[in-house]
Formats: structure tokens, C-alpha cells, sequence
């Protein structure tokens, strides 16, 4: 983008930045700076809080991440993101029927320790008058696990007031699970996923805009977990799910300002899946300036999903040919609250933060008649610096 | 609704007005978020999956 040809038109990309779409990845989210950025953030989930068996020292992610953001001539922008992440913990792994019917959920040994390196490039091109179109491609690495995705956008201005922002993506993994042999697992599988996606931008008034977005994505090839099993009968079954799904998503976003040194985001998403799925999020953060370049922005999220059909912590004989315990599957709600402190002094901002996020099956709207003894709640903490070249 | 002059944008062009402030803050939020939860989160293009969901 052309942010550094006068004073004048890095303030009219600013704002058009303001208003436009949605690519985490694409460079003019971050308005006419050039920057780079660093994260590092430890992730670490609860003990179970459910009848278990096992190691109940669960998951831990130690990940870090790199940003660059940077133009090049007058009408290109080039975003490389990078991640690198550690994790090692126990994983629920399969449920049985206990005393009463209560389910007990088996875990896996704590020695899963495995590497995710991933990175993003996107280069983005503008036509000026926030009319952009953005490539982008992305690969990520685990030693049972390979992904590629491609992406392509498009934000056009239709007036004054609106955007529209629209674009595609497709990506394939690859997965190839370690004891492959020993535990009876699937050796290698593949799957698909193409995505597409459009969003409309609405400046409202001087101090607020709205957006409102969907996306379908469509999902084909090996859709199921090779390291749960589930409990069918007496028999431990691997998990099976369709090889294909399809979802529907609806997003809308708001953003006020409220004064100059306040902001209020507001966010929900609805989305819904052909396995019975659908779900609704709801979040809200408040930006506050404070003085002498100090930042705080508190935050609170909230979701609930409803069960896949083919959901249940176990399953009489006979049952399927579709089943699956795995707890992202059943019906549960969360609720997580974050805070963010940043400091800007110069050209440098520091940030630090944590977030706790809590799930559980009474959380969930409309409640649920099936157990699932594995939802998770964790603590996030983060830190980090950037610099910004401006 | 009003219309907005370019000139009376300064407060949507503010950097806490943005629909990500932070990029890499979001983006490990929504990694979270999609590796615990059985719906994907963002609207855009997909990045790398992982082993993790």
C-alpha cells in the first residue's frame, strides 16, 4: 500500500484500514505502520476435574511467535508471520461406563512431546481508495502432522461508507500418527478443506462501524482423531466420524469509540455444521488509553456448543457406523476472561497479559442430557515487545 | 446514518478502533479456541491446520 507517499494519505488508509475486512494475515491490519512483533505465551490446561484414569498431567504449550510487517514500492505490503510451538501433557483418550453409568475418562500417558513450526506469508497489493487484494500461503509442520493452505481476498469499496471484502481458500493436511502399527492406527491420511467467504464494512457514524460476515467451509477425507479410541460394548473402537462436513458461519463485529482514549469491540459468531453442530460466541473488550503511553484492555468471551449427532462418552453394541467421544463434540459452554497491559515508549510497545478460560457442560444453553468428562479449562499468559519503523 | 467525511474519520482511524489491534495476540487466542472447541472461530483465509483439532 502506498502509506508512506504523503502524511495526508497514511491518514486515509488508516482510516480506510478501520473499516475494511477481516485476514488475520494481511498487512494492512495494522494501518500504515511497518512493524515487528514478538509473542511468547504458556499455555497450560487444569487437571481434570472428572473421574479419571491416567496421567493427569495435561496439556502445556510453550509457543512463540514473529511478526513482520512491511511495504514494499508504493503499492505492496508483505506480512511474514511465524510460529513455533512445545507441547507435551496427557490427552483424553477414550471414556468408560463407571459405577452408575458416570463416565470415566481414560487418558493417555504424559509422554506425547511434540513441535509445531508454521509460518504465513501475504503480500498484499493496493489499488489505492482501499480497494486491496491480498495471496497468501501457509505452511505448518508437526512431526505427525502437515498442512499447506492458500488464500486469496479482496476488499472493494463500494461508497464512502461501505467495503465489501470477499475471498477464498483451500488447504490440505496431512497426517501420519506416531505407533501407527503398535496401537492399530490409521499409517496416513489425508484431508481437504476449501473455504469461501465475504464480508460487508459499514461506517455507522464518526465514532462507530459495524461488519458483518459469512463463511461456508467444506471438509473432505480423513475426519477423524487416530489417537482416541471410543468405548462401544465392550470393545475399544478407534473414532469414527464422516469424511465429510460442511459449515456455515455468520460473524459480526462492532467498534465505538467513546472519547479518545476509549474503545469498545463487541463480537458474535454463530455458526452451525452438518455432524448437528452449531454454536454461538459472544465477545466484548474495552481498549482504555491511560497516561504516559500505558494500555489496558480488559475482555470477556463467552460460548456454547450443541453435541454432534454421532456424540456420546460411550455407546451400546451395535452402535454407529459413525461415533466419536471426544469431547470438542459434545455439548458444553465456556466462559473466559483476559486482560492486556501494553506500554509504548518510542518506537517500542510492550504488552503482557493472561487469560482464563473455564468449559463446562453447564455452561452450555439449553443444558445437556450427555456427560463430557473432558471439557477443558486452562490459563494463558503472554508477553511481548514490537517495534514499529514509523 | 450520518455520512463521514474522510476528514472526520480520525477516531475510526485510531489503532484501538481496528478490527484486530493485535494480530498475534488474536491469532493465539483463536489457535486456543479452535484446537478446545468443535466450531471454527475467524471468517478469512485458512491457515496451516494442525494435529491439535
Amino acid at each position: 500500500m502506498g502509506a508512506r507517499a504523503s502524511p495526508s494519505l497514511s491518514f486515509l488508509l488508516a482510516a480506510s484500514a478501520a473499516l475494511t475486512g477481516h485476514a488475520p494475515a494481511r498487512a494492512d491490519e495494522t494501518g500504515s505502520e511497518q512493524y515487528a512483533g514478538y509473542r511468547f505465551n504458556v499455555y497450560s490446561e487444569d487437571v481434570l476435574s472428572a473421574p479419571a484414569l491416567g496421567d493427569p498431567r495435561r496439556y502445556k504449550v510453550y509457543s512463540q511467535q514473529f511478526l513482520l510487517n512491511t511495504t514494499i514500492g508504493n503499492r505492496y505490503a508483505l506480512s511474514v508471520n511465524a510460529t513455533h510451538e512445545v507441547m507435551s501433557g496427557s490427552s483424553p483418550w477414550y471414556v468408560l461406563p463407571g459405577p452408575g453409568g458416570k463416565p470415566i475418562q481414560v487418558l493417555s500417558g504424559a509422554t506425547i512431546r511434540d513441535h509445531r513450526n508454521a509460518a504465513t506469508v501475504a503480500l498484499t497489493h493496493d489499488a489505492g481508495g482501499n480497494d486491496t487484494t491480498t495471496i497468501s500461503a501457509t505452511y505448518s509442520q508437526e512431526r505427525d502432522y502437515h498442512s499447506t493452505a492458500l488464500g486469496a481476498e479482496r476488499t472493494l469499496p463500494l461508497n464512502a461508507a461501505l467495503t465489501l471484502g470477499f475471498g477464498g481458500s483451500f488447504s490440505h493436511d496431512r497426517i501420519e500418527p506416531f505407533d501407527a502399527s503398535l496401537y492399530d492406527r490409521i499409517q496416513r491420511a489425508e484431508k481437504n478443506t476449501a473455504s469461501a467467504f465475504a464480508s460487508l464494512s459499514l461506517v455507522l457514524d464518526r465514532v462507530s462501524a459495524i461488519e458483518s460476515g459469512i463463511q461456508l467451509n467444506y471438509q473432505t477425507g480423513y475426519l477423524s482423531d487416530p489417537y482416541k479410541l471410543v468405548s462401544v460394548g465392550d470393545a475399544l473402537d478407534p473414532d469414527t466420524r464422516p469424511d465429510r462436513r460442511t459449515e456455515a458461519a455468520w460473524l459480526v463485529r462492532y467498534r465505538r469509540a467513546f472519547g479518545e482514549n476509549a474503545a469498545l469491540h463487541l463480537d458474535s459468531h454463530l455458526a452451525a455444521n452438518s455432524w448437528g453442530q452449531h454454536s454461538l460466541t459472544l465477545e466484548a473488550n474495552w481498549y482504555q488509553s491511560l497516561r504516559d503511553g500505558w494500555q489496558l484492555v480488559p475482555g470477556v468471551r463467552y460460548y456454547s456448543q450443541s453435541r454432534a449427532r454421532f456424540y456420546a462418552p460411550f455407546f451400546a453394541a451395535g452402535s454407529g457406523p459413525d461415533f466419536s467421544s471426544d469431547y470438542r463434540l459434545g455439548a458444553f459452554g465456556a466462559a473466559a476472561a483476559n486482560l492486556n497491559l501494553r506500554k509504548r515508549i518510542d518506537h517500542w510497545e510492550f504488552s503482557a497479559g493472561g487469560e482464563r478460560y473455564h468449559a463446562t457442560t453447564g455452561y452450555a444453553l439449553g443444558g445437556t442430557a450427555l456427560a463430557d468428562p473432558a471439557t477443558v479449562s486452562y490459563t494463558r499468559i503472554f508477553a511481548g515487545l514490537d517495534y514499529h519503523f514509523d | 446514518m450520518q455520512t463521514v467525511q474522510p476528514w472526520q474519520r480520525g477516531r475510526l482511524a485510531r489503532w484501538d478502533m481496528r478490527w484486530d489491534p493485535d494480530p498475534l495476540q488474536a491469532a493465539m487466542s483463536q489457535h486456543a479456541y479452535f484446537s478446545k472447541e468443535g466450531t471454527s472461530g475467524e471468517i478469512g483465509a485458512a491457515g496451516g491446520g494442525c494435529g491439535c483439532n
